[in-house]
């Protein structure tokens, strides 16, 4: 066993983890080398070190202070948790667009050609919006004179006393 | 109630890793206020006191991160840890006196991942499994990582003691 694999297993060593084999394997390297079983002793002398460490008691003061949160939690218990809920993250995601967006507009320098560009987005907007009620307006219509056409062709069955021989008359 | 059972451990804990008593204060007063915050999170089938030091274990090294407290040596030994009567004579009390001090001073030389997982299991003697569960790290790590902050403290101790005798 080499020096570094020894240290790897040190712990385990002196906590008596290891299995009989490479127990028995770690002591006869530990036999035949001083630095490792220095370092093994070493090692031991700074656990027992760390678990001599004294337990402290908390100071009054902090005692008083720890015991006072959940009264200063209740005071301030208006809170703005709910600003973290979840359901308003896509709300907060649309508003960070829309002001990234704006002050893009506000702060470019060519402001006033995006204005122009605006302005005629506007009105193109607004002439197509007037062709489609023309439109909307026709197709009414026509739609009007079909319906009307359609209840004259069904008074004019048998079936409700009409003649369907008769040439269609309005 | 809460302060009453857990402030000691976590107060011990913030020490022992900042090593500043005035900071572990500081820290134990912001570890109560995530926890009370955080309460309506805890799941009652997990352990309290695991899910209160990995809280703690969180808070003390992300601060570490953002602030490295920005020094380099904990408080002296000797302001807070009287020294303790000598088990085996006043000669070997004096050498696990200074002991204790080097390894102290040498906890600040830990990563501080390593740090909090030795000072888990070798000075609030958690077991291993404990650690892992505090760490939220498998087994295999924690045991490697204990055994190379004890071996970093072994080679300090060693260091100074051999700078010591020269």
């Amino acid at each position: 066993m080499t020096c570094e694999r020894i240290e790897e297993l040190l712990s385990a060593f002196l906590e008596g983890r290891l299995g009989q084999a490479e127990r028995e394997r770690v002591e006869s390297h530990l036999a035949g080398c001083p630095d490792c079983a220095d370092l093994l002793s070493v090692l031991g002398r700074a656990r027992k070190a760390l678990a001599g460490f004294p337990e402290l008691e908390v100071s009054p003061g902090l005692q008083a202070r720890l015991a006072a949160i959940p009264e200063r939690k209740k005071k301030f218990s208006f809170s703005f948790d709910f600003l973290l809920k979840p359901s308003l993250q896509p709300v907060f995601a649309a508003g960070a667009v829309f002001m990234t967006l704006l002050s893009f507009y506000l702060f470019n320098p060519d402001k006033k050609t995006i204005d122009r560009a605006i302005d005629q987005k506007i009105h193109s907007g607004y002439s197509q919006v007037e062709k489609l009620y023309a439109k909307a307006g026709s197709f009414t219509d026509r739609l009007g004179d079909t319906a009307e056409n359609v209840v004259v062709s069904v008074k004019n069955w048998k079936i409700f006393g009409g003649n369907e021989d008769e040439p269609y008359k309005e | 109630m809460l302060v009453n059972s857990y402030s000691k451990r976590v107060f011990n804990l913030a020490y022992q890793f900042a090593g500043s008593y005035q900071e572990a204060e500081d820290l134990t007063q912001d570890i109560f206020l995530k926890l009370y915050g955080a309460l309506k999170r805890y799941d009652f089938e997990k352990n309290f006191t695991a899910w209160l030091l990995t809280l703690a274990k969180n808070h003390l090294i992300d601060t570490y991160r953002k602030t490295r407290w920005e020094k380099a040596h904990r408080d002296e030994f000797d302001e807070q840890f009287p020294a303790p009567e000598a088990a085996h004579g006043p000669e070997s009390g004096l050498i696990e006196e200074a002991d204790r001090k080097l390894v102290w001073e040498g906890l600040n030389r830990l990563a501080p991942e390593t740090r909090m997982a030795v000072i888990l299991r070798d000075i609030q003697d958690k077991s291993y499994e404990e650690v892992a569960e505090i760490l939220d790290l498998p087994l295999g790590t924690v045991k490697s990582r204990i055994n190379r902050g004890r071996l970093q403290l072994a080679k300090i101790l060693k260091e100074r003691q051999e700078g010591r005798l020269q």
